[in-house]
């Protein structure tokens, strides 16, 4: 749970990636797939969330040369434990986007019930009930509602489930995971 | 049948996110690896169903009961009376949508009915405002407005952008068409539903014990969720459009004989232009087969 396998190729988000994340962009498939009515609907999506996340806020850009993959940031809602805190997530859309969601996990430690310790995001629309009705805006505001209501019954990190009704020392986890996370990165 | 499914989902969602494998293996799992298996299962299902097959003469239903139950073979013989030909759809819990969009793009390009093209594109606007009025985002509906009405435009004849009959089948195969206007009609019942929320919430308790809004987002939109008359219903609202639905079953009525039972979902009468109004109520132009779970598109004779 401290800390993950290889902190240094996870936590170097920001501007630069090392150069094995180039490989990780869509590269052709073997069948032809017109793409571009996807990176048309990323742009369109950027664009979207350039005009309105701030105020809610989220935000995201693409992470790079490639449209496919973003790196976003989530602020703590107010008055919730997770209040003065950001946190960056990394966003894989895939050749078939909006059809499939993309991968979302977060890059910056997270404590909380449906996040594990690699950063996966135990949520539903991120899964079986994703729709092309949801885009890049909804999936970050869902991640930040789900930040303040955890689900409690499917939890991947149970040791934050059952710290949740003790709001002192969740609140204590939460900012230790962060900040250590934070040093980690640094 | 939905009901079973729903549980099934449900029980999958833990497990599901549970056993995702690869994040944590990003490095390790390639892109390319992902997609070629995926593409290679696609390809696979493809060639065993594709998503609209070819039309084949009703005994082809016949065979498939050859050694099963006497009162589907039975039906089956009562069938033949009345229809031609079945074409079968993939199931891939986006039957009836894709069954009714190749049997409508049809429809359009033999009968070349341009009162029916202007009726479809007034209602296609209205659900296009009604998606806007809920609040959803003009950029997560867009693309399949537009690709449905340009293949509604490529089915009239006369133009350079017009496509013959062998076209049609081959877009409604190619799922970077077919799928679109898939979630295009998906886009259309779920505005529909929620437009009306009253007059639906009753029938989807029945269903689910949610609310209308969530049935939306889990049974409406996500591809691959099956259809239930509520989706039919709402689909044959918005449009305008009457569908007959043939239900082949192990049902049985008490007098003994066998009939087929139909239904035909008819759009409110406030919808239907008034003058063609008692045409359309007797020949819905739209016939659909109905067996448990899936849907498939019948030819009357």
């Amino acid at each position: 749970m401290e800390v993950r396998s290889n902190p240094a190729a996870d936590y170097s988000s920001g501007h630069r990636r090392p150069p094995a994340v180039q490989s990780k962009q869509p590269l052709p498939s073997p069948q032809p797939i017109d793409t571009s009515s996807v990176s048309n609907r990323l742009q369109k999506e950027l664009m979207a969330l350039m005009m309105s996340g701030g105020d809610l806020g989220v935000s995201a850009f693409p992470d790079g040369e490639s449209i496919f993959t973003w790196i976003g940031t989530i602020e703590g809602g107010k008055g919730t434990m997770y209040e003065g805190l950001s946190y960056k997530l990394s966003l894989r859309f895939p050749l078939d986007y909006p059809f499939k969601p993309p991968q979302v996990k977060f890059e910056t430690m997270c404590f909380h019930p449906n996040v594990d310790q690699f950063g996966n995001i135990c949520l539903d629309i991120l899964q079986d009930k994703w729709s092309s009705a949801y885009d890049c805006r909804t999936i970050l505001l869902s991640i930040q509602s789900l930040l303040e209501e955890p689900n409690l019954e499917s939890p991947l990190n149970s040791y934050a489930a059952a710290l949740w009704n003790d709001k002192e020392d969740y609140r204590r986890m939460v900012h230790k995971q962060y900040f250590a996370g934070e040093a980690l990165e640094s | 049948m939905q009901n079973k499914e729903a549980v099934l989902e449900d029980g999958e969602i833990g497990s599901a996110t549970a056993t995702e494998p690869g994040f944590d293996e990003w490095d390790n799992f390639g892109d390319e690896d992902i997609m070629q298996q995926q593409s290679a299962i696609q390809a696979e299902e493809a060639k065993k169903v594709p998503f609209v097959g070819d039309k084949e003469p009703l005994c082809s239903l016949a065979a498939e009961y050859q050694s099963g139950s006497p009162i589907l073979l039975q039906k089956i013989k009562v069938l033949d009376e009345q229809y031609a030909a079945i074409r079968r759809t993939r199931g891939d819990g986006n039957c009836f949508f894709r069954s009714f969009m190749f049997s409508y793009l049809e429809h359009i390009l033999e009968f070349q009915d341009q009162a029916e093209i202007d009726r479809i594109k007034a209602n296609v606007e209205k659900s296009r405002k009604a998606l806007q009025t809920l609040g959803y985002a003009e950029l997560t509906f867009e693309d399949f407005f537009a690709l449905f009405l340009e293949q509604l435009e490529s089915v009239i004849q006369g133009k350079e952008t017009s496509i013959s009959h062998e076209e049609l089948v081959l877009r409604s195969r190619d799922q970077s068409v077919s799928d679109y206007v898939v979630m295009f009609f998906r886009f259309v019942t779920s505005a529909e539903i929620q437009k009306r929320t009253e007059f639906f919430e009753p029938f989807i308790l029945g269903l689910t014990n949610t609310t209308v809004e969530q049935f939306c987002k889990s049974s409406v939109e996500p591809m691959g969720e099956e259809s239930d008359h509520v989706h039919i219903t709402a689909l044959s609202d918005a449009l305008g459009i009457p569908i007959r639905v043939v239900y082949l079953d192990r049902s049985s009525c008490d007098s003994g004989g066998v009939s087929v039972n139909h239904h035909d979902f008819m759009p409110m009468a406030s919808d239907l232009p008034n003058a063609s109004c008692s045409s359309v109520k007797n020949n819905p132009f739209i016939t659909l087969l109905y067996r448990p779970g899936h849907y498939d598109i019948l030819y009357p004779k």
